[in-house]
């Protein structure tokens, strides 16, 4: 997967390009409205990240540009402008999706190859990961082949640790993927640490490895080369 | 009360106190006049009877109901003009008053006559009576032109003062427009209206900086946050000890702080601003359905339980946006402030919302809650701005918002009609 990201400031872009490099994804990036258009005139680009708030302009206005462009890319507003107003606007004009700043780096990892999956690999669309395998068209998932039965909220945390294995997602990053902002008004992570407790539970009980590590007090993550 | 009608009150006071004491004197001097007047006017007659009798007439022959005349010991001396009251019978009246009468006596040909002539004196009552006439009458004309001229007069002398009593009144922020006044011919209302003006662009000046600062500090503050976010989970996912994720955590904790802080902030400024497109009628009880279906999960794993009594279609004349934040705030205070095995109450009915939940006392008064980064508990998680939002919703959408507490029961309940 091959990326543009359009992002001012240097310092985020860093953090952005370092997370995605991780997980093998070609990330390149443009701090201006002028490079942007310049690199997307000339290489092709499976996804835009796209930052409104530009030192040379707004970044809406490039959205017209990417979309005429033959292989289309799809693209991902970031946005710290956060304002209803600019979703609407983005989403209209054929953005595939919208992330308000500050994100968790792992929300954009997840979004990314939700946007990736739903329009590159229409239909077959499964994650797999050993010995589990999820379904997203008919939202099941497996373990050595046996059907897992999950909750809503269980099955979206087991994607959003997959999308992410091997890396360290915070607490936080998690109550923010799964309940979104209601989570502001509650510090208290206990109920990640709930869910977290029956979703091993079940791959286990399913036959499968224990994937899911606690990381101190800081959050978990998806252990790929568990034995 | 109006200081057009103070104004008249007090005048009117004056002037009865005025003609009060005006009429006291006025009654005095008349009573005095008359008496002086008739006394002079008595001597004169008294005189004149004596010419009489020194030309020869007899005495006997001038006395008549008026005049009286006595012959008194030639050796006596004679006597001066002498004035008294005295009680006499009057014929026309039928009856015994108050007389004026005058005595004087006189040596004529070697007999010695006192000649006393009566008159019949004009009644206190007669000159109270004339005296209060006038006094009503004078008072009815004052009265007559305060309401006539003085009104109208005042009224056009205030007018520039009424006029900027009502820019005053219609003075708005959002407007973005300072006071302009035309000069009156008035030098403390020109004073009073060059204040304004002045005061007017000052606060318009300062009110837009901080509306800015608001503006900028929340894009400001939040790319350096984002900054720290993505570097501290860059570092969660190197080798480190136990320890270093501790100091990791604690770090990554106070950040999300910071950017949860920044963010109520720039929310609490768009309210504040009115910066959200006019608000539109939202159905309250789906949006209240949804958020609670939500918020059922983390009320069963914060081990509380919870009752609603939702009522179907209320409706709310607000931005749906505002509308779920402010059911947030308040499910997500309700659960946070909680005690163990606590439980939550919340009640839609057409008339209001009223969330309750159990909790410990509070130790200060519930509106002081209402102020920004005020919190009862010493959370570290809790940036106390969860109702401060509330309020300021419900302020900016006419709502009436309270929050009491009794003993163990904490209410928020919203007036939405």
């Amino acid at each position: 997967m091959k990326i543009l990201l359009i992002e001012d400031n240097s310092e985020l872009a860093e953090n952005v390009v370092r997370y995605l490099d991780h997980e093998g994804i070609l990330c390149e990036t443009a701090n201006s409205l002028f490079i942007a258009e310049d690199k997307l005139l000339s290489y092709s680009y499976d996804c835009v990240l796209l930052d409104l708030m530009l030192p040379d302009g707004d970044g809406l206005s490039l959205l017209e540009l990417i979309k005429s462009r033959k292989s289309s890319p799809n693209v991902l507003i970031i946005s710290a402008k956060g304002a209803l107003d600019d979703k609407i606007k983005g989403l209209d004009q054929g953005a595939d999706d919208y992330l308000p700043k500050p994100f968790h780096l792992s929300e954009l990892l997840a979004r990314l190859k939700a946007i990736y999956r739903r329009s590159k690999l229409d239909g077959s669309d499964e994650i797999q990961i050993k010995e589990i395998s999820i379904n997203l068209t008919t939202s099941e998932a497996f373990v050595n082949g046996n059907y897992l039965d999950l909750t809503k909220k269980e099955f979206d945390l087991l994607i959003f640790l997959m999308t992410n294995k091997n890396r360290v997602l915070g607490k936080e990053a998690i109550a923010q993927h799964l309940w979104g902002d209601y989570t502001d008004n509650l510090a208290n992570f206990d109920f990640v640490y709930q869910h977290m407790k029956n979703l091993r539970k079940k791959i286990c009980g399913a036959g499968g490895k224990d994937y899911l590590k606690t990381v101190y007090g800081l959050g978990y993550k998806f252990d790929e080369n568990t034995i | 009360m109006k200081l057009i009608n103070i104004i008249t009150f007090v005048y009117l006071i004056l002037t009865l106190a005025g003609l009060l004491i005006g009429g006291f004197f006025i009654y005095l001097k008349i009573d005095s006049e008359i008496e002086f007047e008739m006394g002079r006017e008595l001597d004169r007659q008294v005189d004149s009877v004596a010419d009489q009798i020194r030309s020869g007439n007899p005495y006997q022959s001038l006395v008549n109901g008026r005049l009286e005349i006595e012959i008194i010991p030639f050796d006596r001396l004679e006597e001066e003009l002498y004035l008294r009251d005295t009680l006499a019978f009057h014929e026309p009246n039928d009856k015994k008053v108050k007389q004026l009468k005058a005595s004087k006596s006189f040596k004529i040909d070697g007999e010695h006559y006192r000649i006393s002539y009566f008159n019949l004196l004009v009644e206190t009552d007669d000159i109270t009576e004339t005296v209060v006439f006038t006094m009503v009458v004078v008072f009815l004309l004052q009265l007559a032109f305060i309401v006539l001229f003085l009104r109208g007069i005042s009224n056009r002398i205030f007018r520039p003062f009424q006029y900027s009593l009502s820019k005053i009144q219609d003075f708005n922020f959002s407007q973005n427009e300072p006071f302009i006044f035309e000069k009156s011919k008035i030098k403390e209302f020109d004073q009073l209206n060059d204040f304004l003006m002045r005061m007017s662009k000052k606060l318009l000046k300062d009110y837009r900086q901080i509306k800015e600062f608001s503006e900028n500090i929340s894009h400001e503050i939040q790319t350096p946050a984002s900054v720290v976010r993505g570097k501290l989970e860059h570092l969660m996912n190197e080798e480190i000890t136990e320890e270093q994720a501790h100091l990791i955590h604690s770090a990554y904790q106070n950040n999300e702080r910071i950017q949860r802080i920044v963010k109520s902030l720039s929310l609490l400024a768009k309210l504040e601003n009115n910066e959200f497109e006019t608000p539109s009628k939202v159905n309250l009880s789906e949006i209240l359905l949804k958020n609670i279906e939500m918020a059922e999960e983390l009320i069963s794993v914060s081990n509380l339980s919870l009752e609603k009594d939702v009522e179907n279609n209320v409706f709310a004349i607000i931005h749906p946006f505002i509308a779920e934040i402010l059911i947030q705030n308040l499910i997500g205070n309700a659960v946070k402030h909680n005690q163990k095995g606590g439980w939550v109450k919340i009640q839609l009915t057409s008339k209001f919302l009223k969330i309750e939940n159990s909790g410990t006392p509070l130790k200060k008064n519930p509106e002081e809650l209402l102020q920004r980064f005020q919190k009862e508990s010493d959370k570290p998680e809790s940036i106390g701005l969860g109702l401060s939002i509330v309020n300021q919703i419900c302020k900016s959408y006419g709502l009436l918002f309270m929050y009491s507490s009794k003993g163990e029961i904490h209410t928020a309940k919203i007036l939405l009609s």
